[in-house]
């Protein structure tokens, strides 16, 4: 897993793009963006059994991983235990997360929970991750 | 030797602080100077998990949410790490019914680090980046981010090293001699 950090409106998801381009000669055909959700069904699918063949070879790029947070956190769901499925799963994916805790803290207690949730699933996966890039105004700052 | 380190919420930044200043420390007595004040079960909660982090590394805690240099009397001439800055410009800024201004509280709270550090062998210093929301607050708010921010810049002239936290990674902004 590869994991990109950075602030809004920074050229993430296009900086990933052009360089899955560069390195491996590939197509954006190969890869598969998912954009701040889950596709229905993925996290039922057993990790060990039936990985279809389709989604096997394409790369997931997560893309807007933190609104996902966001999502599962309102809707009940356990954000950490779900990416570490997940993980199993797709361990070669990439994720692209805004990095939204650089602020005053939040009033709504809601918010405060959701930054600092972002914050501690992006630590973890980032000690998880092959490698993690910053990306700021477009270009890209390899920092593990 | 002062240490500056800076990260959002959740960046994994207290963990850090606190492994960087066992190591400096290397065995000498810790000091453990906590800012922050318990107003609720919110806080409570984060204290308990600070204090979770910091168990097993005996740390000897100091709670100073105002006047930090008095702190300095109640320690022998060693390790000490301060946790967070965010809350002392807090404390120090709405201590009393109107507000102060930045200028003062930058300069109250640089003058007693100044000495803070010149009495301590090593200091670690936990700031906060509070700065890259992009939100335009009320006046007060707007004034405490002026004061924090020119104490964190005011800090990493003083200080040895300055490290940012980014994602539980650190990264160097200013390299130590």
């Amino acid at each position: 897993m590869k994991l990109y950090v950075g602030g809004y409106a920074q050229g993430k998801l296009k900086f990933v793009l052009q360089r899955i381009m560069q390195e491996n000669g590939k197509q954006q055909e190969s890869c598969m963006v998912w954009d701040g959700a889950i596709p229905d069904g993925e996290l039922v699918k057993e990790a060990a059994t039936q990985v279809d063949t389709m989604s096997q070879s394409k790369t997931i790029i997560f893309n807007n991983f933190h609104q996902w947070i966001k999502n599962c956190i309102q809707q009940g769901g356990c954000p950490e235990k779900e990416i570490m499925g997940l993980l199993e799963r797709y361990p070669d994916c990439i994720i692209i997360s805004d990095e939204i805790g650089n602020g005053i803290v939040p009033m709504d207690a809601f918010e405060r929970e959701y930054r600092e949730r972002t914050g501690r699933i992006l630590v973890e996966l980032a000690k998880q991750a092959e490698e993690v890039e910053r990306v700021i105004c477009g270009i890209g700052q390899r920092i593990k | 030797m002062m240490i500056l380190i800076m990260g959002g919420s959740g960046s994994g930044k207290s963990a850090y602080a606190e492994e960087y200043l066992v190591r400096l420390a290397r065995g000498s007595r810790k000091y453990y100077l906590a800012t922050m004040q318990v107003f609720d079960k919110e806080g409570q909660t984060k204290i308990e998990r600070h204090r979770r982090l910091r168990a097993g590394k005996e740390f000897v805690t100091i709670e100073q949410p105002t006047d930090i240099l008095e702190a300095l009397e109640k320690m022998e001439e060693q390790s000490a790490l301060l946790e967070c800055m965010s809350n002392l410009v807090a404390n120090e800024m709405f201590s009393e019914k109107e507000p102060k201004r930045a200028e003062e509280v930058s300069e109250k709270i640089v003058q007693e680090i100044n000495l803070l550090r010149n009495g301590l062998k090593h200091l670690v210093i936990v700031t906060n980046n509070v700065f890259e929301d992009g939100n335009v607050y009320d006046e007060t708010t707007m004034e405490y981010i002026q004061a924090l921010g020119s104490i964190n810049e005011k800090m990493a002239v003083m200080a040895d090293t300055v490290i940012e936290v980014v994602v539980g990674i650190p990264l160097t902004i200013k390299e130590g001699k």
